[in-house]
């Protein structure tokens, strides 16, 4: 589960999502930040009023932020702690679920023994997460351009922000809504059917066992 | 011991296996597993058009069947 945020210039003039109407905001398109951007602004702004730019990576996405390139960027972390680190506005945010995709030739078998090795680590994450965010700092693709920036401790982040959760399969509902709202919003084509593009055998065997 | 290639992206979609992997949490399960981290794509061309990027985007390597599992 991961949290992305529309962050401003610390000298915007925007304060709340609503004024961003016909102004640029950089996203990763197909990706979480596209899809949090749709979800988080439609409520603030008619969707033609939504201009989201594709700008790719978040390090590209905030830099194109940071310029004045854009007047707002979708992150997440480490770039949300970044942002407030610099001062910059976060206008609002939003959680969203991850998923693992397998491939066809992955048994069962080992896709539990996966999970279970990273439920354990979950444990650990959720006992101490402060331990563990030198991973996000030290991150080779990034770490780089953290320093260019004035670099992050643990201290900068805000831990309620972090949220890891066993792995456990969608609900039907969860499919069934979000397969709504993509066709609501053209990012999916309506001749796809959402019992089409999921099987959700394992949720009915938990459900039955209980 | 079982091989499992899994990519990498942002470390903060990946925490929990990277944890898992340094406490050795894989191995304790039998399986061997091996990252491989996908490439920022660098500066793009800018479009406000959905339709001209890719939805496959840096998981290229999933696509190509060198790595078993990913997540987004």
């Amino acid at each position: 589960m991961v949290s992305q945020a529309v962050v401003v210039r610390p000298d915007s003039p925007h304060n709340y999502p609503g004024t961003l109407g016909n102004r640029p905001i950089a996203v990763q398109f197909h990706a979480g930040s596209h899809y949090v951007a749709l979800r988080l602004l439609e409520g603030y702004l008619p969707a033609e009023k939504i201009k989201l730019v594709h700008c790719g990576s978040p390090r590209d996405r905030f830099e194109a932020m940071w310029t004045g390139e854009v007047d707002a960027a979708l992150v997440m972390e480490p770039w949300i702690s970044l942002a407030e680190k610099l001062g910059c506005k976060i206008l609002c945010e939003g959680h969203y679920l991850g998923a693992e995709n397998a491939s066809d030739d992955m048994d069962e078998e080992t896709f539990a023994a996966i999970n279970r090795a990273v439920e354990r680590a979950v444990d650990l994450l959720d006992a101490d997460k402060r331990k563990y965010l030198h991973y996000l700092i030290d991150d080779p693709r990034h770490a780089a351009t953290l320093k260019q920036y004035g670099g992050l401790t643990p201290e900068d982040f805000q831990l309620g922000r972090l949220r890891y959760v066993k792995p456990v399969p969608y609900t039907d509902e969860i499919v069934e809504d979000t397969y709504n709202w993509m066709t609501r919003w053209g990012l999916i084509t309506d001749a796809a059917c959402s019992s089409d593009l999921v099987d959700n055998r394992i949720a009915e065997a938990v459900s039955a066992d209980d | 011991m079982k091989k499992v290639v899994s990519e990498i992206s942002g470390a903060v979609f990946s925490l929990p296996w990277m944890v898992a992997k340094d406490h050795g949490f894989f191995e304790a399960e039998g399986i061997d597993m091996e990252f491989v981290t996908t490439v920022p794509t660098g500066k793009v061309a800018r479009t406000e058009n959905p339709e001209d990027v890719n939805p496959i985007l840096q998981h290229t390597a999933f696509e190509e069947a060198r790595v078993s599992i990913y997540r987004a």
